[in-house]
């Protein structure tokens, strides 16, 4: 097999390629330039660079066909993205951009052997069950650290009154996750703070339409993402 | 717990209406979310034919009804308000096992159509049950109001299920909606099956991969409900049927299944599904259902934005409550009077009529016995059902959850949370209302915990003790604060032992508070009456009877034997026979009568026990004159006053209060006289409140618990407060 070594810089116009062929079933010079944010010429330029190295068939204005080469080394590429993009939003607890960023940069400089062995680290992490402790400290402790996004996320009960968030993350070692999870306290729910009983630890928060309260306590292990003023939601 | 447990999949719930199985009578449960309306289509459909029970074992109501529809019999159970089939509280318990070990032959979803997306997610678990269903979308009049848009057809073809639109307020569409059970009840149940939910490619192939191996294992419970049902559950993790043995092997593949959805989704395994059901509810709801203006529960937040705000909710709630409380006691008390005076005149009447000669001991049993004993059961009726009408109405309109969410930072330091408050404050004004109104508290431990300490909150039956020992031991300046600081003690035993109870014996950190404050809404009349009148009956029929046995064997304590004396009965009559009485012979006789009625009770097995207990009562300086009084105290708080009275002689026509006082000034220290009344506040409480623990708590273990608790408590505090107070010379001596 052996992957044909290739600037990083080539490695994304594979990738984009075969993203575009798979999406749209071919792949043209302007679309390639418009998602990698470049001019056509130098679309062009690599794409003449690639195809001497036998990774692709280009012929100006007809669609750009990967060979088998290229096919695989896009599908190399593309593999490692995705592993590290779920590393990135599971385990560092990474909004869905950065992620997506941080993936770009980094699936070109890994050798195979330490993807390979990264890949189970990531799998073992998240699935196997003596690693459920780990997760979720993780789920709590992450979104804290270097959380300097004044727009990123924050415990529920630090939410304002009157101020709308996206749920991003539960922590599983809240008390009775279940019983939240079936009134709607999962990621991706709007939920809006109603506002603090009079004294004691109660809040009220709207979610799904209907004002349910819940302690202060516990309201904490539920991870927000505010919402922008001018934000809707689901219902 | 374990028990219970052991019935779960095997046993069918214990069912007194399945009696009259002759003729064809279908079965059709009520299922929604709280709050959703289901109650008052209940009401319209069974009208005043329902009968309230308990789900053995738990505190959980048990409603069922009947009806004739289109010539059909109909029976209607009304299960338990659930957000989900989860198994995660009592509720959820008993719903599902009545749809799972019944036979139902329909299922009424009712859904609160201004809240489709949080009222859709049980009917999706309904749908995976696989019983014929109907979808009735109620309250669709403030739907439509809010501007929400349904697609009905494209919801009937997702849920498999028909839907039929109502506002249960007005009763609007019941008539469609009668008609739509006729139909599904004739059409059987087999064009409704095959419906699959698709929770996402991945899940679905874990699904379908789970319900193959459910099927090969032939775990019986699958034959009744479909198997894909089952696996579902087993992807969920559901605590219970995880640990059913036989389905080990399958629930260690689910784990493995789920773990790995959950990770691939990335969400937590344990809300993994619930997780993908509102991912399909929200996936179906953007298809067909449409808002068209966001106007929300615009009239309801703005109520809330003063009832429960910080500074302003306690002031409200409080005026409030006062209100509940006026209406329970004061506007109650017409009645009660009413009740009182109507049974006086009946025993008068019928003492008028019964010569005193014949059969004397039958009659006086029937007099005071029987008459007393069915007047003292229905004089609890007025407050009960006032107060039930109030705890309706604030129910019903939304407010009781407010008021615990107002009051539950206080609450939540003695471990209980607010719904706890309002009966702990009826508390003030009868114990037995009291009790009644902690239904209203879902959490059992929660319940059992303010039931146990309730009768530490000084009843209105306490009072005239406090008011005649109090003036007869204390200076004017000193009564009030000696009042205040009875009540004081009691309410701080009350938290003291609630705090107690909910770190030993009702320890709980299991349950997990998370309330629903509902929109305002106004109650029906027709749903407010239903539910005073059930309770009503409630009352009448399971603590009434035991009142009512328990007065007939304290009349019968303080009764007999009856004492014959001769000389005294002799001189009685005499001076009874006597045309012309002087007023010294009217003296005379009045003080006779009232010596022979000491003796009596003194010989009476009252009094015999009395002369016992005061044995074991001396430490705590009761002599037994106050021993037998305490017994006859324990047919009502009040009564202590009148049997005092007796034992001292005083004349019970006009009950003499300054007299017995200076008699008692005579034989207590001011120390006597205050452990009297502390030992009256904390000890047993009256046989009403004794009956009534027994029926709302359904054991007779827990009654007797707190019998005794609540007495050696007393008997302890008295004995701290007699002998330490002896010891340093406090209120030995009048003040």
């Amino acid at each position: 097999m052996g992957r044909i070594e290739i600037s990083s810089n080539m490695e994304d116009y594979l990738e984009v390629i075969s993203e575009l062929v798979e999406l749209k079933g071919h792949a043209h010079v302007k679309d390639i330039a418009d998602k990698l944010k470049v001019t056509m010429p130098s679309v062009t330029s690599a794409l003449q660079a690639l195809s001497t190295r036998n990774l692709l068939i280009y012929q100006s204005h007809s669609p750009v066909v990967l060979t088998r080469d290229g096919e695989e080394t896009a599908q190399e590429i593309r593999r490692r993205h995705k592993e590290l993009r779920r590393f990135f939003r599971e385990i560092l607890k990474l909004d869905e951009d950065e992620a997506d960023k941080e993936a770009c940069k980094m699936e070109h400089v890994v050798n195979e052997r330490v993807m390979a062995r990264f890949v189970e680290l990531v799998e073992a992490i998240l699935t196997r069950s003596d690693c459920s402790g780990l997760r979720d400290h993780l789920s709590t402790a992450m979104p804290q650290i270097a959380a300097d996004d004044p727009e990123g996320l924050r415990s529920l009960d630090q939410l304002e009154e009157g101020r709308r968030a996206v749920i991003a993350q539960v922590a599983e070692s809240l008390r009775g996750v279940r019983r939240f999870a079936d009134l709607g306290i999962v990621p991706g729910t709007v939920i809006e703070m109603e506002g603090h009983a009079p004294f004691g630890d109660l809040l009220r928060v709207k979610v799904l339409g209907s004002s349910l309260s819940l302690r202060s306590n516990d309201a904490a292990y539920i991870w927000v993402k505010e919402c922008s003023e001018n934000d809707g939601g689901e219902l | 717990m374990t028990p219970e447990k052991m019935q779960y999949w095997h046993a069918s719930v214990h069912d007194e209406s399945v009696e009259n199985t002759s003729g064809e009578c279908f079965r059709i449960a009520l299922a929604g979310n709280p709050n959703c309306g289901k109650t008052t289509i209940f009401n319209i459909l069974t009208g005043s034919r329902q009968h309230v029970g308990n789900y053995p074992g738990v505190t959980v109501e048990r409603k069922i009804g009947r009806c004739t529809i289109g010539g059909m019999r109909i029976e209607v159970i009304d299960l338990p308000g659930i957000y989900s089939l989860s198994n995660s509280s009592p509720e959820e318990k008993v719903a599902f096992n009545e749809l799972l070990h019944q036979k139902i032959d329909l299922v009424l979803n009712v859904i609160d159509a201004g809240n489709p997306q949080r009222n859709l997610y049980l009917t999706t678990q309904l749908a995976e049950l696989n019983l014929p269903m109907l979808m009735v979308f109620n309250m669709i009049d403030d739907a439509k109001n809010r501007g929400i848009e349904f697609d009905f057809p494209m919801l009937e073809r997702y849920f498999g299920a028909k839907i039929v639109t109502t506002v249960g307020s007005s009763g609007e569409g019941m008539d469609k909606l009668r008609g739509g059970i006729v139909e599904m009840l004739k059409s059987g149940s087999s064009d409704q099956r095959g419906v699959r939910l698709s929770y996402g490619e991945s899940t679905d192939a874990a699904v379908d991969e789970l319900t193959k191996m459910v099927e090969r294992s032939g775990f019986e419970a699958a034959k009744r409900l479909p198997a894909r049902y089952f696996a579902i559950k087993l992807l969920e993790n559901d605590p219970e049927l995880s640990a059913e043995p036989r389905l080990a092997e399958i629930s260690e593949a689910a784990a493995v299944f789920r773990n790995r959805l959950a990770a691939r989704h990335g969400v937590s395994h344990e809300t993994f599904m619930a997780d993908r059901r509102y991912g399909m509810i929200s996936g179906a709801c953007r298809e067909a259902i449409k808002i068209s203006n966001d106007k929300r529960r615009q009239v309801s937040d703005n109520i809330d934005k003063i009832a429960t705000n910080r500074f302003l909710g306690v002031p409200i709630f409080m005026a409030v409550m006062f209100l509940v409380f006026t209406f329970t006691f004061t506007c109650a008390e017409p009645l009660t009077m009413a009740v009182e005076w109507f049974f006086n005149q009946l025993a008068n009447g019928i003492g008028m009529v019964w010569p005193e000669q014949s059969l004397p001991f039958f009659r006086a049993l029937i007099l005071d016995g029987v008459i007393g004993g069915v007047g003292g059961v229905l004089i609890f009726l007025p407050n009960i059902i006032m107060l039930f009408l109030a705890i309706a109405f604030l129910e019903g309109t939304g407010y009781m959850a407010r008021a615990a969410f107002v009051m539950d930072g206080f609450m939540h330091k003695i471990g209980l949370h607010g719904k706890s408050f309002i009966p702990m404050l009826l508390g003030f004004g009868c114990s037995v209302p009291a009790i009644m109104a902690t239904r209203t508290i879902e959490s059992t431990r929660d319940r059992l915990t303010t039931i146990m300490v309730i009768p530490l909150m000084s009843c209105g039956a306490r009072l005239p003790i406090y008011t005649m020992l109090i003036p007869a031991f204390f200076p004017g300046k000193a009564q009030s604060l000696v009042l205040w600081s009875i009540y004081l003690i009691g309410v701080v035993l009350a938290m003291a032992g609630a705090r107690l109870l909910k770190s030993t014996l009702f320890k709980g950190g299991d349950e997990v508070f998370v309330m629903e404050l509902p929109p305002y809404r106004m109650p029906t009349l027709f749903s407010l009456m239903i539910h005073m009148w059930e309770r009503s009956v409630m009352y009448l029929r399971k603590a009434g009877t035991l009142i009512l046995g328990a007065s007939i064997i304290l009349f019968v304590l303080n009764t007999f034997p009856v004492l014959h004396n001769a000389p005294m009965d002799g001189r009685i009559a005499e001076l009874e026979q006597m045309v012309n009485p002087s007023d010294e012979d009217v003296e005379q006789l009045k003080s006779l009568e009232a010596g022979r009625r000491a003796e009596a009770l003194r010989y009476s097995l009252a009094g015999r026990i009395g002369s016992g207990l005061a044995v074991v009562l001396r430490p705590i300086g009761f002599d037994w004159k106050v021993s037998s009084a305490l017994i006859g105290a324990f047919a009502g708080k009040e009564l202590f006053v009148s049997q005092l009275s007796i034992l001292y002689s005083v004349a019970d026509d006009e009950p003499d209060v300054a007299k017995l006082q200076s008699h008692l000034r005579e034989s207590y220290s001011p120390l006597q006289g205050f452990c009297i009344m502390l030992f009256c506040l904390i000890s047993m409480p009256c046989v009403a409140t004794v009956a009534v623990v027994r029926r709302e708590t359904n054991s007779w273990l827990l009654t007797i618990l707190q019998l005794a608790g609540l007495t050696v408590l007393a008997y302890g505090m008295t004995l701290i407060v007699y002998q330490g107070g002896r010891l340093l010379n406090i209120g030995t001596a009048l003040l």
